[in-house]
């Protein structure tokens, strides 16, 4: 047994080493160039010709104003995402976990706008947000206009372009959270619910009391994915609005795009993407520690 | 393109002892100019590079392009369109060559302006913007949708290139003569007045905002088209005798037509630019190059020599293709910010087309793009010799 266990320790590098050239090849070398890059001047075109300017890129992101705007618009696109498309969600997954095989339906129906190229979407969800021209307006508006409120120019008004986009996100996003809680509810033991049953627990008292507490670790891990692919919008905005009108829906990936290809400024660029991972690094931090204190 | 390459190969393949061979590369199109970026930066550019024309000073401010005097002789260039030189110009040297030019005008459905009691100016003539907004509201009067803008193309390209003659024929630039200062020159009176007159199009309804239809002008749904020579020969199929084609209207007294076009460059990669030469040679050539691109593509062929292949020139509309390229065209500004440039500029037209103010709208793209510059030109821009942009003259 020992001796097993000795040739499985002898043996482990050997297997654990095509992974993990990989990864130093396509993950970790990358990174320190990219983070090498950050302290230069560094120009896409002639990325070796770049000169050391030490955290001038840094300084200079934290205190310019689009990049700023970039992150308000990807924090505030998160706070009107998480929360509704969590409870969303959770209320959906409820829905429909039935047995009878009709439901099944129903939860396809739920998931299939995330397996649809989001580009696809975007050009969809743009002709419904299609604002009133003449008498052609987009679905969305001819909706408002049967319950008499006026067409909105969704996409092209700065106050409602934000919104607009993180509503088709949360479409778009919350058939996925959706089947993770179907999974998570499918795993709550059927005996404790009926035993709450018995003891004379209503519906909301074993939601409440048996079925959420089960469902914690669940929640937790949507939580924390929700948040993270949050922070990565970018398709939808640039498709829809490219950031406008003005810079009312500019994302975080968005700018640093623009900073690497159409700036070509491949030093700050570099240095916008590690902020940008810090933050996301920091944000899943936070989120362990506060699931791991309330299991505690 | 491939019939192209097969037939320089095949020219070439009797000088065994040089072995000059072409092997293309095609990129589909999405995209393409963050791929060559790409391989710049990798060091992995090909001997000869096809790219847009607003492109080719920032390649060239990098040092990545090689001069083509050398290669041409001065009757041969001569025999080239004066945009398609000014376009590859940078610094005074010319770097790039296109197969082909672009133009853009407002076609007009003659059949829907008579019904609105409009009379097209007379032929080669433009408009003023009184008369373009005249006709305008003529047409509304008469029941029929005005104008068609394109304001759904995805591409920024499109906005740059089809509006800044608004901005040049007020009188105005996109940028200072040197390619490096926005400030004061994108913001300026001119250019507020031009785009507040380019902006009356959508207040009083004449030009759709969000537009569906790409062409709703061959769909008979609008009676005017600002729009390109891409689009000429589906007009003339669908509308015939009743397709009429003008300069775009001037916001100013004198109508500036776009112009400009993918092109060929010889890049520092190649270690035999003499060889790499001979391709970029043979398809800026009349007969092996433009005569077989412009027979696919429909654009307007970069060489007089070549028109001759092309009796379609000697009718509107496009004998105006080639008269405006002759005479009233100017390229898109020429400095190494233009991907900057042309994105900021093209976002302030969309919201300007949605009602933003424009005096702010123009000055808070000011903001954005001369802080890009501001970072790569240290101290006014003395690290790079000023390149002429050709702004200021045509």
């Amino acid at each position: 047994m020992i001796a097993w266990r000795k040739s499985q320790a002898r043996a482990a590098p050997w297997f654990l080493l095509p992974a993990l050239a990989l990864l130093a090849v396509f993950v970790v070398w990358p990174m320190l160039r990219a983070l090498a890059w950050s302290f230069t001047n560094a120009d896409l075109l002639a990325p070796g010709q770049g000169r050391g300017i030490g955290l001038a890129n840094y300084s200079d992101l934290l205190a310019d104003p689009r990049f700023r705007r970039a992150f308000a618009n990807t924090a505030l696109f998160a706070l009107l995402v998480v929360p509704v498309q969590t409870a969303a969600a959770f209320l959906l997954a409820l829905w429909v976990n039935r047995p009878e095989p009709a439901w099944r339906w129903l939860r396809t129906a739920f998931f299939a706008p995330v397996v649809v190229s989001m580009p696809v979407l975007a050009v969809l969800w743009t002709m419904l947000y299609q604002p009133a021209q003449g008498r052609e307006m987009g679905l969305v508006n001819a909706l408002l206009g049967l319950v008499g409120a006026p067409p909105q120019a969704w996409l092209r008004d700065p106050s409602l372009a934000l919104p607009a986009i993180a509503a088709m996100s949360l479409w778009q996003g919350v058939g996925l959270q959706m089947m993770v809680f179907l999974a998570g509810l499918q795993g709550v033991p059927r005996e404790l619910v009926e035993a709450a049953r018995i003891d004379g627990a209503g519906a909301w008292a074993r939601l409440r009391h048996v079925i959420l507490p089960a469902l914690r670790n669940t929640l937790v891990f949507v939580v924390t994915v929700t948040t993270l692919l949050a922070f990565r919008l970018f398709v939808q905005p640039y498709l829809m609005t490219r950031g406008g009108p003005g810079t009312s829906t500019l994302s975080l990936i968005q700018s640093i795009y623009e900073t690497t290809f159409v700036a070509q400024d491949l030093g700050r660029a570099c240095a916008a993407a590690f902020l940008f991972l810090l933050l996301v690094g920091a944000l899943a931090l936070v989120q362990r520690r506060a699931a791991r204190e309330e299991r505690a | 393109m491939r019939a192209i390459a097969a037939a320089f190969n095949a020219a070439h393949a009797a000088h065994a002892a040089q072995r000059v061979r072409v092997v293309l590369t095609f990129f589909p199109d999405f995209h393409y100019t963050e791929k060559i970026a790409i391989a710049a930066a990798a060091r992995d550019l090909p001997d000869v590079l096809d790219l847009d024309g607003p492109l080719v000073a920032r390649f060239a401010s990098a040092g990545l392009l090689r001069p083509l005097e050398p290669w041409f002789s001065a009757g041969e260039l001569a025999d080239f369109l004066p945009t398609i030189l000014a376009q590859g110009t940078v610094d005074g040297r010319l770097y790039a060559l296109g197969a082909f030019e672009s133009a853009a005008v407002l076609y007009y459905d003659r059949a829907m302006l008579a019904a609105a009691g409009v009379a097209p100016p007379p032929d080669g003539r433009g408009w003023s913007w009184e008369e373009f907004l005249a006709a305008c509201a003529r047409l509304r009067r008469a029941g029929i949708e005005p104008v068609a803008l394109h304001m759904n193309e995805g591409a920024d390209e499109w906005f740059t290139y089809a509006f800044s003659p608004v901005v040049w024929s007020g009188g105005g630039h996109l940028i200072s003569a040197d390619g490096r200062r926005v400030r004061g020159v994108l913001a300026s009176a001119e250019n507020i007045r031009s785009l507040r007159r380019w902006q009356d199009l959508f207040r009083q309804g004449f030009a759709a905002t969000d537009p569906l239809d790409p062409d709703p002008f061959g769909h008979g749904r609008v009676a005017l088209d600002w729009s390109g020579h891409w689009m000429a020969r589906s007009h003339a199929a669908v509308k015939g005798d009743r397709l009429g084609a003008m300069p775009l209207p001037a916001a100013g007294a004198q109508p500036v037509a776009p112009c400009g076009s993918w092109c060929w460059a010889l890049t520092t990669a190649a270690r035999e630019p003499a060889l790499a030469a001979r391709w970029l040679r043979w398809v800026t050539d009349s007969r092996h190059g433009i005569e077989p691109v412009v027979q696919a593509n429909g654009a307007v062929p970069a060489r007089r020599s070549a028109f001759a292949a092309f009796p379609d020139y000697a009718r509107p509309p496009y004998r105006l293709f080639r008269d405006q390229l002759e005479h009233f065209a100017r390229p898109r500004p020429r400095t190494p910010y233009y991907a900057t440039l042309t994105s900021q500029f093209a976002a302030a037209l969309r919201d300007i087309a949605h009602g933003a103010d424009v005096a702010a709208r123009l000055l808070t793209a000011e903001d954005e793009i001369q802080s890009v510059i501001d970072r790569r030109e240290p101290a006014g821009g003395t690290a790079v010799p000023p390149a002429a942009t050709g702004e200021t003259a045509p």
